[in-house]
């Protein structure tokens, strides 16, 4: 078990290596900052003095190990376009984003599993029909379009909502949060269906197909024969068997929905991580760009570890294999 | 009819009660500082105006005015400039404004780790004279000085010294950058990087209120349709820019304005006028026509720029003639007149030269600096494949765009220039001057153009007092640009502000927002 542990985290380690690696190879050709932080009528050796300062005129690697070198001691460096520490932005932006990935995974699963059990129980009826058709619009339209489709409907020609930003909020510690306040409740909604619409409607659909494998079983016409009623077979012997690969797309779609809140945040202007990430991109902000990729690789990769692990306490097979290596 | 009038005061007095207004507005770019000083860029800039004074400031139509200084004189025969200081202004903290604040301003920002120093490049020496005296010596007679300091805000040196903010610092920000202590209209009371930003009026302010703001907002939005979205549905009351493609449906709308104006950016082409071979062509080693400039003037006429202001500029914009504007100073009305649009001129000019079977060629665009100008770049190409060039247009973000540039990676480019002066003299000292490191000249002549005669006449245009003599000379520097084709002006950019139907505004064409003309009735 340990030196299974053992070695799951040093592969965890490489990858995450492996990947600010790639990152810094990268950040070369996403263009250069300097312009961005000297004005119009700068002079050549303007520029020279602020590439040496910042550390720019160096090769890759030896900006990638002094990154590292500063990143373990917990110092991801000064943002080029805000001049703070980076560790402080991000923290102040990250329960914008973590707030909408909450929600909108709530709202996924719940609405998810809801109509997956809908439609496969009333398979032949209209309205599961209808939300078949309407949920493979979920699945087709980019979230770009969605974002704007919502913000036309519901704050342009309706004027229920807001078009963009995350409404009042109230400080808890360090924690900013929307949930507290009646703008910030509205500003959460249409952000949050945008960004979960998809993995809800792929719930809907794997929770309808599982279901609909499940009621053909044994066990199942077996409850009939008893006499059992439909909502005791339904939802006591169905759903409970369909819920296993449920729950392991949903573990790992987790990751995705905070990584591809990028998308929602920047149609939405939400003040999260995402949105900080586009504008490091335009602004070549490198250590933003760096902590964030450095972030979500941190993310996947425990998200992985942890499933990995579970796997492990779960299946026992592993663990004679374990043993006979 | 006693009964009347007092209806009508009642009236009366329900206006008055409206007049106060809460006001907010998007733009796509945060500005990254609040320190005047750290950034010379005009999103920091154009917002710390309503924050901050200088000395001078301008005016609606760009002209100056007196602000931070009520009156200013030369000093002998061009020795530096006398400038008499207003009394009685405080800062947003309450401390009194003097001399010595001047003093410090100016030692704050023409120092090493000020992006605005090159502002102080003709001046040798700041000399505080008494509390409201303040004598600004130049090592060479410079008429513009007063003009070209608008931008140059005053901080007060208690307040930056007590903050331990007296060096401006962008790399790694300081108590200045996230605070701002002016003499402004306008007090920032909240401030967060990137999401909100909020003013309210300064009580205190030494000028005349035209505003009826009680608090302003800032938001920056960087996707124009959720902008415009925002604006529609009254979220915001103002949003610069709008995206031109927008701005026949916003027209349409009766509860928004469509505000129109014209920038002082000029586009242009720009050539390589020192490589001996292009660098992006089919036929290796053959030598850059670009350096003829016949075959510059023949670009030059078979470029359309009515077609494309009508077509991807949906008639926002004007055609240009020279490096700037009409509505700019030391503009050579003699020279107004650009090169017709002219197919069999241009290839006739081109067989002149020697390339009646055409040629091939790289041509550089930025796609996010200017409005539309990856579009202006296509329409371009198909328009010198008309007289048989052909050009490989290769369009990038201006973040890898400059980089190349300075690298002399293309054949030929786009470029846009805004003269921070308001003034002819501008684009030349930094455009068409022979570059030169030392002297701070050129340095986005990347083409590096060079003509002797022009830069004989720039430190004499820069140090003439009298103004028919300057124009005769900026004459003369329009005549050369235009006579070697050394760049192909196409059009003044549009500015394209959208607001809400009950807003009133001021929009500069410096593309500068100021609060303090805001009316919301």
């Amino acid at each position: 078990m340990f030196a299974y542990i053992v070695r799951r985290m040093l592969q965890s380690v490489i990858v995450l290596l492996v990947v600010g690696l790639v990152a810094f190879s990268m950040f070369r050709f996403v263009g250069d900052p300097i312009d961005n932080m000297l004005g119009q009528e700068r002079t050549q050796a303007d520029i020279d003095r602020l590439r040496a300062e910042l550390g720019l005129d160096q090769p890759f690697p030896v900006q990638y190990y002094k990154f590292l070198k500063n990143a373990v001691q917990g110092n991801f460096g000064v943002s080029y376009r805000q001049g703070r520490p980076v560790s402080t932005i991000i923290a102040e932006r990250a329960p914008a984003t973590l707030e909408l990935a909450f929600v909108s995974g709530f709202l996924a699963i719940t609405m998810g599993i809801a109509l997956g059990v809908f439609t496969a129980i009333r398979r032949q009826g209209i309205a599961a029909n209808l939300i078949m058709t309407v949920s493979l619009i979920g699945v087709s339209l980019p979230t770009f379009l969605i974002g704007i489709l919502l913000i036309y409907i519901f704050s342009v020609e309706l004027d229920l909502l807001p078009s963009f930003g995350r409404g009042e909020t109230v400080m808890i510690g360090n924690w900013s949060t929307g949930f507290l306040t009646a703008s910030g409740l509205k500003a959460l909604i249409l952000p949050a269906i945008t960004l979960g619409l998809y993995q809800m409607t792929l719930i809907m659909r794997l929770v309808r197909s599982e279901m609909l494998e499940v009621l053909r079983a044994d066990y199942v016409r077996f409850a009939r024969a008893r006499g059992l009623s439909d909502r005791v077979i339904n939802f006591r012997h169905a759903l409970k068997n369909t819920m296993v690969p449920v729950i392991t797309i949903t573990g790992l779609q987790l990751g995705s929905i905070i990584a591809f809140a990028i998308i929602t945040e920047t149609v939405f202007q939400w003040p999260g991580v995402g949105l900080l990430f586009i504008n490091a991109i335009q602004f070549v902000d490198i250590p933003v760009m760096a902590a964030y990729l450095m972030l979500i690789s941190v993310m996947f990769v425990s998200i992985n570890l942890i499933v990995d692990l579970l796997y492990y306490a779960i299946d026992p097979r592993l663990r004679v294999d374990a043993r006979a290596t | 009819m006693i009964l009347r009038n007092s209806a009508i005061g009642i009236a009366m007095l329900a206006a008055t009660s409206v007049q106060a207004a809460d006001f907010k507005w998007a733009s796509t770019t945060d500005p990254q500082t609040m320190d005047p000083h750290a950034v010379n860029s005009a999103p920091v800039l154009g917002f710390l105006n309503n924050v901050y004074e200088g000395l001078v400031r301008r005016d609606k139509d760009m002209s100056v005015q007196p602000a931070l200084a009520v009156s200013w004189e030369p000093i002998g025969e061009g020795d530096g400039w006398r400038f008499k200081l207003r009394e009685g202004v405080t800062f947003h903290d309450g401390s009194t404004f003097d001399a010595q604040d001047v003093l410090f301003s100016y030692q704050r920002a023409s120092g090493e780790a000020a992006d605005t120093r090159s502002w102080f490049a003709p001046v040798s020496e700041v000399i505080v004279v008494d509390d409201y005296t303040v004598d600004v010596m130049t090592t060479a007679p410079n008429p513009l000085f007063p003009s070209s300091i608008a931008n140059w805000m005053i901080m007060d040196q208690g307040w930056t010294e007590a903050n331990d903010a007296i060096v401006p610092d962008k790399e790694t920000g300081n108590y200045a950058t996230i605070n701002a202590n002016g003499t402004g209209a306008f007090k920032v009371t909240e401030r967060e990087p990137g999401l909100k930003t909020v003013l309210v009026p300064h009580e205190g302010w030494w000028g005349d209120v035209e505003h009826n703001i009680t608090r302003a907002e800032f938001n920056p939005i960087q996707n124009p349709a959720t902008a415009v979205a925002a604006l529609l549905s009254g979220d915001v009351d103002m949003i610069n820019p709008v995206p031109i493609q927008d701005v026949a449906r916003l027209q349409e709308d009766s509860d928004v304005e469509v505000i129109k104006g014209i920038e002082a950016r000029v586009i242009m082409l720009g050539f390589d006028h020192e490589a001996e071979t292009l660098k992006y062509t089919d036929d290796e080693g053959k030598p850059n026509p670009f350096r003829d400039p016949r075959v510059r003037k023949a670009v030059a006429q078979a470029v359309n720029v009515d077609a494309i202001l009508a077509t991807i500029m949906r008639g926002n914009a004007e055609a240009a003639s020279q490096l700037v504007s009409p509505a700019m100073s030391g503009y050579s009305a003699a020279h107004a007149e650009r090169p017709a649009f002219d197919v069999e001129g241009a290839k006739a000019l081109l067989a002149e030269a020697g390339y009646a079977d055409g040629f091939s060629f790289g041509l550089k665009c930025p796609n996010d600096r200017y409005l539309n100008d990856e579009a202006v770049c296509q329409a371009v190409v198909s328009m010198l494949a008309q007289i048989g060039i052909t050009a490989d247009l290769e369009a990038m973000p201006v973040r890898n765009y400059w980089p190349e540039l300075r690298e002399d990676n293309y054949d030929m480019y786009l470029l846009g220039w805004s003269p921070g002066t308001f003034d002819a003299e501008h684009p030349v000292r930094f455009l068409v001057a022979t570059p030169n490191e030392e002297k701070k000249l050129g340095s986005w002549n990347f083409g590096g153009f060079s003509n002797a005669r022009v830069d004989e006449l720039l430190p004499a245009i820069q140090a003439e007092l009298d103004e028919t003599k300057r124009q005769a000379m900026l004459d003369e520097v329009a005549k050369i640009i235009q006579d070697e084709q050394v760049y192909v002006p196409m059009y003044v950019q549009p500015l394209v502000w959208g607001t809400r139907s009950n807003v009133e505004l001021t929009q500069r064409p410096d593309n500068f927002f100021l609060l303090r003309w805001v009316t919301v009735n």
